[in-house]
């Protein structure tokens, strides 16, 4: 009993309760995120199907491989354009709107939830609905775009196109995230400097330029960041809406490194390769990003 | 505003052909923020439509927005064709059951990074935050192996556990927890509570905003992941909505009714928590691009 009240006014004091508290979060980060990544570099290293029985070490055969493979290589081609086109259309999107959304009437209030609801569908939900909107015969969209006399546009199986129906999707799908975190960054800057630029006489866009930009710079490049990230990784739209197709034209790197280690095939070692491939590309990214935050912070 | 009355007439005068201005510019404005609200409203509200439609009317041409005719056979075929009460059950225990030991397990862990002074704390949490910066796509392989190792694929257990420790939850709970007062813990320090009972007593009742945001973006995050319960589980039993729905419909389906009954049997639920705890998701959106 003595001994029990000893260890519980040990873990009590604060200093050595706090490892305690940190411990079950510890535990499963260390397990289910800091273990794979280590394992991943093992991994990408074998031949290997689905368990580890039979794996046979090969190297950088993996890495050599995925270097030659066309499809692989298109694919980094696909996220590469996906990004550099979707990310700047939804930060202009999102910049405008949140310049003229920052007040909170009433109304702004009400554009901003409407804006904001696909966020909460599922990729599935989305995927279904415009496999049929964009539907070559009976969608709702290829009819109106008949209507106007375009002709009649086969949306989601025209290489070229469908990518650009895709990266159209996704913004509509998350272009209300970036406008929400806009406007919060926008709501923060000072009244004062407005009130002020007013006196000068300064107008609208002169202020949004001169006062609004600098001011949301550092969310506007956490977001521009998030956001890059965010499209690389992109899969469950593709999967859902167009699964890569038509002729691989809008299967992203992610896409690929599930097919080859799930859907067919099952090379976990050569789809992990692949993925540090990603992996590369998003710490890349992460060190800009905190060059550039801790550039604007001084 | 206030400022036009201390000056002269020519002030008034500018002022006043501005607002003439923006109301000008008022109209073109709204009209485009309009457009904008059918683009994002139409797709959704013409799905939900598209389930009551029969088979036939849907790849009528041309197509039709309203319903001509209203039927519930798309939802009794979508019954028949996939077991989406089981998907259902899934998604709910899979969301619910990973976000309510995932609110303790984080606070925990929030709260210690807040409030406690402690050896190595700082490196602790940067190698915290570090695991945020992990692509899942690079992890997904080995954590499928190890799931498999652990007995545990093709579970409840392998699709929850995994999810629940979050390096994001933890930094926004510590946050939150941040902001509360020191007189609260040394006053309930005196008063002879346990640490444990300071954090679960006092300290968490007081974060209740950010719970509510916790509990709200965890549920609707783990209900529409799709890749993550794909690759945990393999039987029909085990689907979620997500991903039971997405490999019953595949590219280019057929069964558009029922594909439509389902989806929107997945959608209303979240549409409602939306309508209900909106707040919480453009709260806890908001406040993710604001670094601090």
């Amino acid at each position: 009993m003595n001994k029990f009240q000893n260890i519980r006014s040990y873990w009590n004091k604060p200093q050595h309760a706090a490892y305690l508290f940190i411990l079950p979060a510890a535990i499963l980060l260390i397990v289910f995120n800091v273990i794979p990544l280590l394992a991943s570099f093992y991994i990408s290293t074998l031949n290997m199907k689905i368990s580890f029985d039979n794996a046979t070490f090969v190297g950088l055969a993996n890495y050599k491989e995925a270097l030659t493979d066309a499809r692989f290589l298109n694919s980094i081609k696909v996220t590469v354009v996906f990004t550099l086109i979707e990310v700047p259309i939804q930060m202009v999107m999102g910049l405008v709107m949140s310049a003229l959304l920052t007040k909170n009437t009433f109304t702004n209030k009400l554009f901003r939830s409407i804006y904001f609801i696909p966020i909460i569908c599922s990729a599935t939900a989305i995927g279904i609905m415009f496999q049929i909107i964009l539907h070559s015969n009976v969608g709702l969209i290829t009819y109106w775009v008949r209507q106007i006399g375009i002709g009649k546009v086969n949306f989601l199986n025209t290489p070229g196109l469908t990518l650009g129906v895709v990266i159209a999707v996704s913004v509509w799908r998350t272009f209300g995230i970036s406008t929400i975190i806009l406007i919060s960054a926008m709501q923060n800057v000072p009244t004062d400097y407005y009130e002020a630029a007013e006196i000068d006489g300064a107008g609208k866009i002169r202020q949004f330029f001169s006062i609004t930009l600098p001011c949301i710079k550092p969310s506007f490049w956490f977001l521009l960041m998030t956001r890059i990230i965010g499209s690389m990784q992109v899969f469950d739209l593709i999967y859902t809406l167009t699964d890569g197709g038509p002729n691989f034209s809008t299967e992203t790197l992610v896409a690929y490194v599930y097919t080859k280690a799930f859907d067919s095939g099952s090379r976990m070692g050569y789809a992990t390769a692949m993925s540090e491939f990603l992996f590369v590309f998003i710490m890349i990214i992460t060190l800009i990003q905190y060059y550039v935050m801790s550039k604007t912070e001084d | 505003m206030s400022l036009a009355s201390h000056r002269g007439d020519r002030m008034r005068g500018k002022m006043k052909r501005r607002r003439l201005k923006s109301t000008l510019i008022y109209i073109p404005i709204m009209a485009v923020f309009i457009f904008l609200a059918l683009v994002m409203l139409v797709p959704i509200i013409w799905l939900l439509l598209g389930a009551f439609k029969p088979d036939a009317e849907i790849i009528a041409y041309p197509p039709t927005f309203f319903p001509a005719e209203f039927t519930l056979k798309n939802f009794t075929k979508c019954m028949q064709r996939i077991d989406i009460i089981q998907y259902m059950k899934n998604s709910i225990i899979f969301s619910v059951g990973t976000t309510i030991p995932a609110l303790f397990v984080n606070t925990l862990a929030g709260y210690a990074f807040a409030r406690y002074e402690f050896k190595g704390k700082n490196i602790i949490f940067v190698t915290f935050l570090a695991t945020m910066m992990i692509p899942f796509q690079v992890i997904m392989i080995p954590e499928f192996l190890e799931i498999h190792m652990f007995g545990m694929y093709d579970t409840y257990w392998g699709l929850i556990i995994p999810k629940i420790a979050s390096a994001y939850w933890i930094f926004m709970m510590r946050s939150a927890f941040a902001g509360l007062p020191r007189e609260l813990e040394e006053a309930a320090r005196i008063d002879g509570l346990g640490e444990f009972g300071i954090y679960s007593r006092i300290m968490l009742p007081l974060i209740k905003p950010a719970l509510v945001t916790m509990i709200i973006l965890g549920i609707n995050g783990n209900w529409n992941d799709l890749l993550w319960p794909l690759i945990m589980t393999s039987t029909s039993q085990m689907r979620t909505l997500a991903n039971g729905l997405a490999m019953f419909v595949g590219v280019r389906t057929i069964e558009y009714g029922a594909a439509f009954a389902g989806a929107s049997i997945s959608l209303i639920p979240m549409l409602l928590m939306y309508i209900f705890g909106q707040k919480y998701f453009v709260e806890g959106q908001a406040t993710s691009g604001l670094k601090g």
